[in-house]
């Protein structure tokens, strides 16, 4: 789930993408088809639904985005919501609407951490996620193509006219976040259990995690992730585990409303 | 003396950076007054502070000798304040009718009669029509009413400005650069109209701008800034001739 | 027969009275808009008696008119959402929260107090427009992505809330008492025509705002805040007065979903369906059209009604459609067919006005992509 949040960072881009958690949830179909019927290796699948995850992602970025590049951002969200409702659509053909379990890969067996007991799935999960986390993280301050995408979401123009090729930026940023989907559907999957809906919650909390993290930063939107993760549990621990989700967005309305730019987030220059 | 608009001594921090220290000018009624400077001298802060849209650290404005600062900016209009935009801030999509008429919504008298066509709502409405028809022929407009105004060539639309804030009946009309990027035809025609709509309307003008023949010619005082302080003040051949004023431009590029 | 026209949404002389006499070329112009106010007018009129006859259309049996009914609430949730996101300028992922509080304020209502679908719709609008109002307000500093986050987060705080606070029964759901209005027992033609009533009222409704001078302020809100602002448009007044608005239409219309199957449960309304439904309505209808609310409904109930078996090609043809509209016509559909229609009158305005002066008549160039008059 940090994945995703983290991933959701990247719309950097100016877009909000909401088919972020379908191509989470069509790596998790591929990953499992490719497990069960193929017998591949855990990571193989991995990497293969990985591949085909960044693919469909440049797909849709080459195909769509592209042209709608000049369009004011809510047109570019909405677009993004026909893909969903299009991934939606497929995989529900596909695969079928119900829901199925991924086949076990985790020991069940829980392991004791820092006083709380978890699940060795989830603490792979979360060893995955920081991992990746951290990977983007150097990624992004000491690669010269990090470094450069960054300049990029800054000021495009500018970016444009110091030889950074934005548009092949734009469709590796897709991919990335294409790669991303993929490690976190796969991830979630035995947790999430595979349905067309599995990654709608997911993608909801997602997005709130990087919008409290302020939508900008990398590191904010992990911490986002963290904190509602922390909260919905004691949530549900003192009030009942009915209020759970609810607390999550009861958050990040509150949130939104102190501080409208999330915790992270640049300051935008409001006067008066 | 009792100035129409004044600021006094205000200042404007951003973080480390004062844009404005200690400024303080005066807009008499019924004259209209420049405000120049270089690029950088903090014109447009001191612009944004007495319309409304940034707040100041120190000092005070006053309108007709009573305090107006902090007032958010739609107050101001119903004060009597109107302002134009230098980037020119017209409702892109919506006709040069729309775009005058809202400058006349803080004269609306009730939200829910206009809507509800009442008979005193829908006379004003009609009178505001009219009004506004009249206001887009005294600026040359009067054939695009009915035309959005991105269609509208850039010096229309610097018009389009102005009639929207004579729409909103001002005392006082602060412009905003109103002939950045026109070319000599545009400025003229410009000015003109400036000059008539003061001394027919009686409408007081405040304008920064940067173009020397326009402030030279039409107005009646000027304010220098430089580096975020007052400079010099005078009639236009003083600042001229202003030594200071003369070295602060040399050290940029002169107009 | 006159086809359906998009009623612009630009503010033309607001009222149709007789202006004071200008020059005589003024005069024809004026005229000739008067003329094309009628024609609108008239086309509506038109839809209306159309879509009243329409139940009782020999092979229209009564299921037809649920169906109907039920493309009626998409339209009223979408003109709900048109206002705010098509005339004030601010995006909502949400509202199926709003349809939500509708729906469940009409159930309670219906269930413990007293049934009357007028009522509870009025009742319904009232809850989910004062909630909006408050919305509104705390969303106050909001604006784009965060706003769209921020809404949608919303919605599912109303799902989970009506999930789990037992008063709302989450899963197994309410049931209503049989639909009645004034008394009348209700049958499904009698449900569609009642239905058919509000929508008529929102429609007007709506029609009023835009050409009045709070519509004119929503809409300079969103096309210029700053402006706006230095004329005296109170942009905390209006956006709250946006949201109560948009808010209280589209709780009518969760009102009148909850009485069109006399049932309402959590598992509905707690996903992300009918939020994203409604945008997609609008958006694919048009959101600064009045008729576009119209297009965008029906169409997004029709899909599923024709692809029944297809669930899923259901969900692919919403999404292909959308798309294909925000890449040719992102100002939606009833933009589209209004555009022909524009371009004439405004030729037709070019002529009157050519022909009363000397000066050569410009001849408006066609509209490019997106947009109002």
């Amino acid at each position: 789930m940090t994945a995703v949040a983290v991933v959701l960072v990247f719309r950097n881009t100016r877009t909000i993408n909401v088919a972020q958690g379908d191509f989470a949830m069509i790596g998790a179909f591929i990953g499992m088809v490719l497990i069960k019927r193929y017998h591949f290796d855990y990571l193989a699948a991995l990497a293969v639904a990985g591949a085909c995850c960044v693919l469909i992602a440049v797909l849709v970025e080459r195909l769509i985005m592209r042209p709608l590049e000049k369009a004011d951002w809510l047109t570019l969200m909405t677009a993004t919501l026909g893909v969903f409702y299009i991934c939606h659509g497929v995989a529900g053909w596909v695969w079928g609407r119900d829901t199925k379990a991924f086949p076990a890969t985790f020991n069940p067996t829980p392991v004791h951490v820092l006083g709380t007991v978890i699940s060795q799935g989830h603490l792979i999960n979360m060893s995955w996620a920081v991992g990746i986390a951290f990977a983007l993280y150097l990624f992004f301050k000491h690669t010269k193509q990090g470094i450069a995408m960054r300049a990029m979401t800054d000021d495009p123009e500018t970016a444009r006219l110091m030889g950074i090729p934005v548009r092949g930026f734009v469709t590796l940023t897709w991919g990335m976040a294409g790669l991303l989907a993929a490690f976190a559907g796969i991830l979630s999957a035995p947790i999430l259990y595979l349905s067309p809906q599995m990654m709608d919650e997911v993608l909801i909390k997602g997005y709130v995690a990087a919008v409290f993290g302020g939508l900008y930063s990398i590191p904010g939107a992990i911490i986002g992730a963290l904190m509602i993760g922390v909260a919905e549990n004691l949530a549900g621990g003192y009030l009942g585990a009915d209020y759970k989700t609810a607390t999550a967005f009861a958050m990040i309305v509150v949130l939104l409303a102190i501080r409208p730019q999330g915790l992270f987030g640049i300051q935008n220059r409001r006067m008066v | 003396m009792s100035g129409h608009l004044r600021c006094q001594n205000v200042t404007v921090r951003f973080g480390g950076l004062i844009a404005c220290n200690s400024v303080s000018l005066e807009v008499p009624r019924g004259k209209v007054i420049g405000l120049i400077g270089p690029n950088g001298a903090g014109k447009t802060t001191l612009f944004n502070v007495l319309s409304g849209f940034q707040s100041f650290d120190a000092g005070d404005i006053y309108y007709k000798d009573k305090s107006i600062g902090g007032l958010k900016p739609h107050h101001m209009a119903k004060l009597g304040i109107a302002r134009t935009f230098q980037n020119i801030n017209l409702f892109s999509d919506q006709t040069t009718l729309a775009n005058i008429l809202i400058g006349a919504h803080h004269r609306v008298p009730g939200a829910l009669a206009n809507m509800l066509r009442l008979p005193a709502a829908s006379r004003f409405e009609r009178s505001l029509v009219s009004q506004a028809s009249a206001i887009a022929d005294r600026l040359h407009l009067g054939g695009e009413l009915d035309r959005p105004v991105r269609e509208l060539p850039y010096g229309y639309r610097k018009r389009v400005e102005i009639a929207r804030a004579l729409a909103a009946e001002p005392e006082i009309i602060l412009l905003d650069e109103p002939v950045a990027g026109c070319n000599d035809e545009e400025t003229a025609e410009l000015r003109e109209l400036i000059r008539s709509i003061n001394r027919d309307l009686g409408v007081t003008f405040l304008l920064v701008e940067h173009d020397m023949s326009m402030v030279m010619t039409l107005c009646d005082y000027i304010y220098v800034m430089n580096v975020g302080s007052n400079l010099a003040e005078g009639t236009p051949e003083g600042v001229r001739r202003n030594p200071d004023v003369i070295s602060a431009y040399l050290g940029e590029d002169s107009d | 027969m006159q086809q359906v026209s998009a009623v612009r949404a630009v503010p033309m002389p607001a009222s149709p009275g007789t202006m004071r006499p200008g020059p005589s070329g003024r005069e024809a112009e004026n005229e000739e808009k008067k003329q094309f106010a009628r024609q609108d007018l008239f086309g509506i009129l038109m839809l209306f008696a159309v879509a009243t006859a329409f139940p009782f259309l020999p092979g229209m049996g009564t299921w037809v008119a649920s169906q109907a009914a039920l493309v009626i609430v998409f339209i009223i949730a979408a003109q709900g959402v048109s206002i705010l996101t098509g005339y004030t300028g601010l995006v909502t992922v949400g509202h199926g929260g709003f349809l939500a509080i509708g729906a469940y304020t009409a159930a309670l209502f219906s269930h413990d107090v007293m049934m009357d679908i007028a009522l509870s719709a009025i009742l319904s609008a009232l809850v989910a427009g004062l909630i909006g109002f408050l919305l509104g307000f705390i969303f106050l500093r909001l604006s784009g992505a965060f706003l769209a986050i921020g809404t949608l987060g919303f919605a599912f705080f109303v799902g989970a809330v009506i999930n789990n606070v037992p008063i709302f029964h989450g899963r197994e759901g309410i049931f209503l008492p049989v639909n009645q209005v004034f008394g009348i027992v209700l049958g499904d033609r009698g449900f569609y025509l009642t239905s058919l009533a509000i929508l008529a009222a929102t429609t007007a409704f709506i029609f009023l705002l835009i050409h009045s001078a709070v519509g004119r302020a929503l809409m300079a809100l969103r096309d210029s805040e700053k402006a706006a602002e230095s004329y005296g448009v109170n942009r905390l007044l209006y956006r709250t007065i946006a949201f109560a608005i948009s808010a209280g239409i589209t709780g009518m219309a969760g009102a009148l979903n909850a009485h069109l199957t006399n049932y309402v449960s959590a598992e509905d309304y707690r996903n992300i369906w009918y939020s994203v439904d409604i945008l997609v309505a609008t958006v694919i209808g048009g959101s600064r059209q009045i008729m576009g609310p119209f297009i965008g409904g029906a169409f997004i109930v029709m899909v599923p009604f024709f692809l029944e078996e297809m669930a899923d090609f259901a969900f692919i043809l919403k999404g292909v459609v959308l798309i294909v509209v925000l890449l040719l016509a992102p100002a939606g559909v009833a933009d589209v067919l209004a555009r022909p229609i524009r371009g004439w009158r405004r030729h037709r305005l070019a002529r009157i006005r050519g022909a009363a002066q000397s000066r050569p008549a410009a001849m408006p160039a066609s509209e490019t992509g997106g947009r109002l008059q």
